[in-house]
């Protein structure tokens, strides 16, 4: 297992530096000059070209990503042009709230989406059952993260008054609190700042998670509908086993390995919805701050904020890549 | 590289619920482990409690709202508002609106917008930071007498003519990051009398000298002594002689502002600014009504916002003179080189639809000038009433019988841009003029227009309200964008017809005939057809008037520039 972790860790190494110089030529193409960006219409030639060499924009292009390649691997990643803020501090910071996000939302995604997905293929021949679950997930396909967000905060927010409009909840106190050994020494407080985070966290989560697991429940349907018409769960059934030992011991282990694929998949799509969820929920988060960046052609925050959404895809596709040999015995490490 | 990174020292610990704002990192007291207090300051009612615990549906049942705040806390009167993030804090330093809008919380210039009759002018000035002034014979050196006993936030001590003549030459000397040296360009140099005296000599007399001192973009003052002990920090480190000192910023979250109590014009009544960071306009609106902002600045100011703020008892606060929309037509680009076909243009556009439709009754009003009104010098000018038949015949009579059709026209996909270019798209198309609009997003707006790629030029924007730096900035031939000399200035329409008389209302003295050359100016645009006005669009926040107050009558009782506030101490928390 170590060699296999090792070789595809080696083998992510180039998948990096292909995606992040990507980025980096694909920003310096986009029209936009980040000066004119940030000094208006009241700039003179003059000023602007004097931005232009405070930023070390001037130099060949060839420099600065060399320039640009060398500090990465030193995990120094520059500053941001427009608020000053150290990029790897500021991407440290803005980090953990998208993680939680797209943790709790793929928990959401994975309790509704999956059984409802194999409900749904079970009971393929009641309409009755199966009509409104798949419209459930036709909702969930069809209707923007967005909208959802703003319907929610109505609902919950402002009419229920039950959970909050704005913020992310104090996740940074907590984060202290268990890097300084705090939350033992102080439990009750740690407790609450936990439960402050997970309070800001409910509403963004059923709505990304909400969305999403339409998607898990429609691709889970149809990985159990592959597995159940398969013989040995006709053998299965032919021995008389009962219909729930059929289904959990034989069939929802098989789908796993499809199911995994999917999530993989499902972290990108999940780390693109959060933009959208932390703007309607004024979170904070890489999401928005990718957006901004791009659009002040705020180029070093760009580059690092793309380069950890690069390294989360590539580490959860070698995590997934284990899991397969975890839940099927038949797949080995070569 | 030249700037040094900013260490993000600040807590991310934001919230606006009005319900649980229980933001542990400002308000967990040692002493009382787990007790929150909200924005305002009280403690987490009983009431919101039990539904913070349901809502959790947690383990961690009992730690919350338990205990009462101290008194003080829970009388302090917080302003929440609902905006967009400032990108630093230097005044120098940024063009954002959001920015622009914060500063005016923190930073006073010499001089200030005049209280005339119970409302704010931009047309006359009075003292600020500087207390008199006076102006040699020839027109050229300024003496500022500056008000003594004024301090600085944070202890950074007493503002001098030091300060003064800092804040100006960093700007001037162009100091990376520095955005407004060109509005500064007319000084020649600054000389310190006394601590209290200034001199500002001047290249040649400047006409709006006074009003370039104001405490907007380059005339804020801040502090030399903070400057050079924070150097590139001073960023999220902003030291001004303002109603309100910076406390901290958590990214994007929110920045906390709290009231100075050596304000020279006395200690604000509000306690506390929590300026909050929400992109979302939708968002916002939900806040006021949910009680959790008292004030936004919004976006964009849409019929269905001003119905939504209508309806939920608050009131739209309208700045006058606000930001213009309009079109400049670049006259050397065929086939708008020919008059005719910029006639037909103008024939062609029905102004009062567009703003109609996207500023329905007093959200905006139609542009009556290429200089906006509430701008010295404005004078009604008279386009081309909208008139598709005349503008068809105007296009038969210059050889295009049929129209014609630009391909790949360029428009932002951001603010009022798309909305207009649609409307203007339809309008154009009934007299034969086909646009294939190309919709990219603003920075690649910006960057195609000073390429000369749009034949005709959607524009907006706020400036120091006089007739020669707005006229000056769109039409004078230094400012024509050329891709090949790099100038990226902004004369889209390639006009050539008043540079002199921009130069000679540079020098003159005499306020009438200042304004006379100014109606000149116009006459020639009008006459020449290059620019085409849409709509006037008053700078606009929405505010709950039953915890908020201002002295100034909402319907423009106060002209301002980016901020909508000119006296941001004026405000008062009701309950």
């Amino acid at each position: 297992m170590l060699p296999y972790l090792v070789r595809r860790l080696v083998i992510a190494v180039p998948m990096l530096l292909g995606a992040v110089s990507i980025v980096f030529f694909a920003l310096r193409i986009l029209p936009g000059d980040p000066c004119v960006a940030m000094m208006g219409d009241q700039a003179t030639t003059e000023a602007l070209a004097d931005c232009t060499k405070s930023l070390g924009l001037d130099r060949p292009l060839l420099v600065q990503y060399l320039d640009y390649l060398w500090r990465s691997v030193q995990f120094d990643f520059g500053t941001s042009l427009r608020q000053g803020y150290p990029v790897s501090e500021y991407i440290g910071r803005m980090f953990p709230h998208t993680l939680v996000l797209v943790m709790a939302s793929a928990v959401v995604a994975a309790l509704v989406g999956i059984p409802i997905g194999i409900v749904s293929a079970l009971k393929r021949r009641n309409p009755l059952i199966d009509y409104p679950l798949r419209i459930f997930a036709l909702l969930g396909l069809s209707m923007p993260v967005f909208w959802l967000g703003i319907l929610l905060l109505i609902v919950f927010s402002l009419r229920l008054d039950l959970f909050p409009l704005i913020g992310g909840g104090d996740l940074d106190g907590v984060l202290a609190m268990i890097r300084s050994g705090e939350f033992l020494s102080h439990p009750a407080d740690f407790l609450a700042g936990v439960g402050d985070v997970l309070y800001h966290l409910t509403l963004p989560a059923l709505a990304l998670g909400f969305t999403l697991a339409a998607t898990v429940s429609r691709l889970s349907r149809s990985a159990m509908l592959e597995v159940i018409s398969q013989d040995y769960i006709r053998t299965a059934r032919a021995k008389g086993q009962l219909e729930r030992a059929v289904v959990y011991k034989h069939a929802f282990r098989n789908m796993m390995v499809p199911l995994l694929t999917i999530i993989g998949l499902f972290v990108a799509i999940a780390l693109t919805g959060t933009v959208l969820t932390e703007t309607v929920f004024t979170r904070p988060g890489l999401g928005k701050m990718l957006v901004d960046a791009i659009g002040a052609r705020d180029y070093p925050l760009a580059q690092g904020a793309i380069t950890v959404f690069t390294m989360i895809i590539i580490i959860v596709n070698v995590v997934v890549d284990m899991l397969y040999a975890v839940v099927d015995p038949r797949i080995t490490f070569k | 590289m030249n700037d040094r990174p900013v260490p993000l020292t600040v807590v991310l610990a934001a919230d606006g619920s009005r319900c649980a704002n229980h933001t542990p990192a400002e308000t967990r007291s040692p002493s009382r482990p787990g007790s929150y207090h909200d924005e305002r300051g009280k403690p987490m009612s009983s009431r919101c409690a039990p539904r913070w615990l349901l809502a959790a549906f947690l383990t961690i049942l009992s730690v919350g709202g338990l205990v009462t705040p101290p008194p003080a806390e829970a009388q302090k009167k917080v302003v929440n508002i609902a905006a967009k993030e400032p990108d630093a804090l230097d005044p120098h330093t940024s063009i954002l609106g959001q920015t622009q809008a914060i500063v005016r919380f923190m930073y006073r210039g010499l001089t200030r917008f005049a209280i005339k009759n119970g409302k704010v002018t931009t047309a006359e000035v009075e003292p600020d930071l500087a207390e008199s002034w006076t102006l040699s014979p020839d027109g050229t050196v300024w003496t500022f007498r500056l008000r003594k006993g004024v301090q600085f936030h944070k202890g950074f001590g007493e503002f001098t003519a030091e300060d003064v003549k800092f804040s100006f030459e960093r700007q001037m000397n162009r100091t990376p990051g520095t955005r407004f040296g060109v509005n500064l360009e007319v000084i020649k140099a600054i000389e310190i009398v006394d601590p209290h005296t200034v001199q500002i000599a001047l290249k040649a007399f400047d006409p709006i000298f006074l009003l370039r001192m104001v405490g907007y973009q380059q005339g804020y003052i801040v502090s030399k002594k903070a400057v050079e002990r924070f150097g590139d920090q001073y960023k999220w480190n902003p030291v001004g002689t303002g109603p309100f000192y910076f406390d901290r910023h958590s990214p994007r979250e929110k920045v906390v502002l709290k009231a100075f109590d050596k304000f020279t014009g006395g200690r604000p009544q509000i306690d506390e600014v929590q300026w909050f960071d929400v992109p979302e306009d939708a968002t916002k609106l939900i806040g006021l009504e949910k009680g959790t902002f008292d004030l936004l600045y919004p976006e964009a100011v849409t019929a269905d916002f001003a119905d939504q703020v209508k309806k939920m008892g608050a009131v739209i606060d309208r700045r006058g003179p606000g930001s213009q929309e309009r079109f400049y037509i670049n006259m050397t680009k065929p086939p708008f080189d020919d008059i005719r076909v910029r006639r037909a243009f103008m024939h062609a556009i029905d102004r009062k639809a567009i703003k109609e439709t996207l500023y329905p009754g007093d959200l905006g009003r139609v542009a009556s000038s290429c200089l906006p009104d509430g701008y010295f010098g404005h004078i009604p000018m008279t386009f081309p009433e909208y008139n598709p038949e005349k503008a068809r015949k105007l296009l038969t009579e210059a050889g295009l019988p049929n129209g014609f059709t630009i391909k790949n026209y360029f428009i932002s996909k951001s603010f009022f841009y798309p909305k207009v270019l649609t409307l203007a798209q339809e309008q154009l198309r009934k007299v034969g003029i086909i646009l294939e609009l190309q919709v990219v997003e603003h920075a690649t707006y910006h960057e195609n227009i000073r390429k000369n790629l749009d034949p005709f030029v959607l524009y907006g924007g706020t400036r120091i309200t006089d007739a020669d730096p707005w006229l000056s900035l769109f039409f004078d031939s230094k400012e024509i964008p050329d891709p090949a000399t790099g100038n990226k200035g902004t004369n889209f329409a390639h006009y050539r017809g008043i540079d002199d008389l921009l130069a000679a209302g540079r020098v003159e003295r005499d306020v009438k005939k200042r304004a006379a050359i100014y109606a000149e100016t116009q006459k020639r645009i009008e006459r020449d057809l290059v620019c085409l006005p849409l709509s006037d669009v008053p700078g606009q926040w929405a505010r709950n008037p039953k915890r908020v107050s201002t002295p100034f009558d909402p319907d423009y009782g106060e002209f301002s520039l980016h901020y909508s506030y000119n006296y941001p101490e004026m405000l008062k928390v009701l309950n």
